[in-house]
């Protein structure tokens, strides 16, 4: 199949929904399952429109802010954006190599070392051993561990600590796409300064960065565009000062502006 | 089995990598309970497979971390179980000679090793999924891996036991020189074989459970008592001989019939495996990872929405 994609494009979103089922009753297992159909009960199933016909394109070298309210698909975008939740209808289609940093989740063993849980994550991802580990002291470096912390028990890095490795090991794969979802609480005003610079650097390089935060501030300074989501649409796109200021101002009176009522 | 909200699934198309295997452009979208491409597929697990290694690695690593006995529960585990069933099949008897007494020792130990390599890579692939929770959450790789890397696991594990059923054997013929086993044949060429043939007999399987387990989250614990019945049904505790006529179908209907009664050919007798038995053992792979690997292939991408 041919692929029809602008070169400058990075991600492409065509008339995306994404919706899921929900079972509402009970736990799901196999008792339950034959408890209900020996009673001719039928599963009460919920359909969770997560996301429904979106459209957006986000261009290389661009630094997207998506905001919104709990539960407006922000995630859900995100992860469908990594390839990780399928669509159902539409399509996405990316352009370059992803990095996902969604809701902080490089930790797969907290016995395991930092190192180790680096070289797991890189794997899972698809480099190479020796790649990893040629980033593993960067990485220990740029996320500010003290000695010879890289090499101890995750379970015993603070929070702070745990989320600045995550970001590091985020930026360090040296993604096309980087998919950022609500990284950049976890450092102190040092370590954000250093991120905010780091992402400068990627961006510079073409790179495409998505960011999830309920930070408003953050997205204002590091984002050129945002888009702001409501119940699984956009509500609004454009300059990222502008959406924040408007969903600010929702957020403060509490309802939608009236231009915007239709959703 | 459900599968509503299965109803999507994404594929890639490579378009030929910058870095060699991650394709340059990916697009994602719905189709109904279907295999991704496979050739795309089958690429990036490839490409990925040093991960499953490490993951069994690592796995490993943690759990015997704070235990040094760790290492040698896993053999002494199996090694006490066999001295149990042999209690108990000895008694059911009502004791017989030492000789035939140390034949069917042999006999459980090394079908019971066997077995629980196979039963480890089912049960433990079973739940590989819904206890890879983040990972599947944030990361998009072919999920295969899960449950391959609890096979190599399983397979480490298998190891060591084969050893301890040589010391055993040799041990025990020195005491007793009459027992009827011969361990060191050229039987032993067959062993590669039969191990690789039961391999994929179980990690297809485990596909299959670690599928199901996802949709109904007591599958592994139904499990469990299935794989007891199971060890019940097969050729450990019992002898293949004993069965005659049409029972011995019983030997083939079981995915792990094959093997058990390969094994015990190759072990105990030192005969090369016959005929219906190397034919059994790859009809079985075959169809085990044909089909597990449809079922969980075909549905991964829905694994996501369901963890």
């Amino acid at each position: 199949m041919l692929i029809d994609m602008p070169d400058d494009l990075a991600v492409r979103i065509e008339d995306l929904s994404i919706t899921y089922k929900i079972n509402v009753d009970t736990k799901k297992t196999l008792k339950n399952a034959v408890m209900r159909a020996s009673k001719g009960e039928k599963v009460r199933m919920r359909t969770v429109e997560a996301v429904k016909h979106m459209n957006l394109e986000i261009p290389h070298g661009s630094v997207l802010g998506i905001v919104g309210a709990n539960g407006a698909g922000k995630s859900t975008l995100m992860r469908s954006i990594a390839g990780i939740l399928p669509p159902t209808e539409g399509r996405i289609t990316v352009n370059g190599k992803i990095s996902t940093l969604l809701a902080l989740g490089v930790g797969f063993n907290p016995a395991l070392s930092g190192r180790d849980n680096i070289i797991l994550g890189g794997l899972a991802s698809g480099l190479t051993k020796d790649e990893i580990a040629a980033k593993t002291d960067e990485i220990a470096r740029f996320a500010d561990l003290p000695d010879g912390f890289i090499d101890m028990p995750v379970r015993t890095y603070s929070s702070g600590m745990y989320g600045r490795v995550a970001f590091a090991v985020a930026v360090a794969m040296t993604p096309d796409i980087l998919l950022l979802d609500e990284a950049l609480s976890a450092g102190d005003a040092a370590f954000k300064e250093k991120s905010f610079l780091r992402m400068r650097e990627l961006v510079q390089e073409a790179r495409t960065i998505v960011i999830v935060s309920h930070a408003l501030q953050t997205v204002k300074d590091l984002c050129t565009h945002a888009i702001w989501m409501h119940k699984g649409q956009i509500l609004a796109k454009g300059d990222a000062g502008e959406i924040t200021e408007k969903y600010l101002e929702f957020l403060n009176v509490g309802t939608l502006p009236s231009n915007l009522e239709d959703f | 089995m459900s599968t509503q909200g299965s109803n999507a699934s994404a594929g890639s198309k490579g378009n030929g990598g910058r870095d060699g295997f991650v394709p340059r452009i990916q697009v994602f979208e719905p189709h109904r309970a279907s295999l991704p491409p496979v050739r795309g597929y089958m690429r990036e697990f490839w490409a990925r497979k040093r991960f499953s290694l490490e993951l069994a690695r690592f796995a490993d690593k943690a759990e015997y971390l704070d235990s040094n006995l760790g290492k040698v529960w896993l053999v002494l585990n199996p090694l006490l179980l066999a001295f149990v069933y042999f209690l108990l099949v000895t008694v059911l008897r009502g004791g017989s000679d030492k000789a035939s007494g140390f034949t069917t020792l042999a006999h459980i130990l090394i079908g019971l090793f066997t077995f629980y390599f196979a039963q480890n890579v089912i049960s433990d692939g079973a739940q590989s999924i819904t206890s890879g929770g983040r990972l599947i959450l944030n990361q998009a790789f072919p999920r295969t891996l899960l449950p391959l890397s609890s096979a190599i696991r399983s397979f480490w594990q298998y190891i060591p036991t084969i050893p301890v059923y040589i010391v055993v054997v040799v041990l025990g013929k020195l005491f007793i020189p009459k027992a009827d086993i011969h361990i060191f044949s050229w039987a032993l060429l067959w062993i590669p074989y039969v191990t690789v043939c039961l391999a994929l007999t179980a990690f297809g399987m485990a596909l299959v459970f670690a599928t199901m387990n996802v949709y109904f989250r007591d599958t592994s614990k139904l499990l469990s008592y299935t794989t007891r019945i199971w060890l019940y049904g097969s050729p450990v505790l019992w002898l293949p001989e004993m069965l005659h006529g049409w029972h011995r179908a019983i030997l083939y209907i079981n995915p792990l019939g094959p093997a058990l009664s390969a094994t015990a050919e190759i072990w105990i007798r030192g005969h090369a495996p016959t005929l219906a038995q190397l034919i059994g053992l790859l009809v079985w792979a075959v169809l085990a990872m044909v089909l597990g690997g449809y079922f969980f292939i075909s549905r991964e991408r829905d694994f996501a929405v369901r963890i």
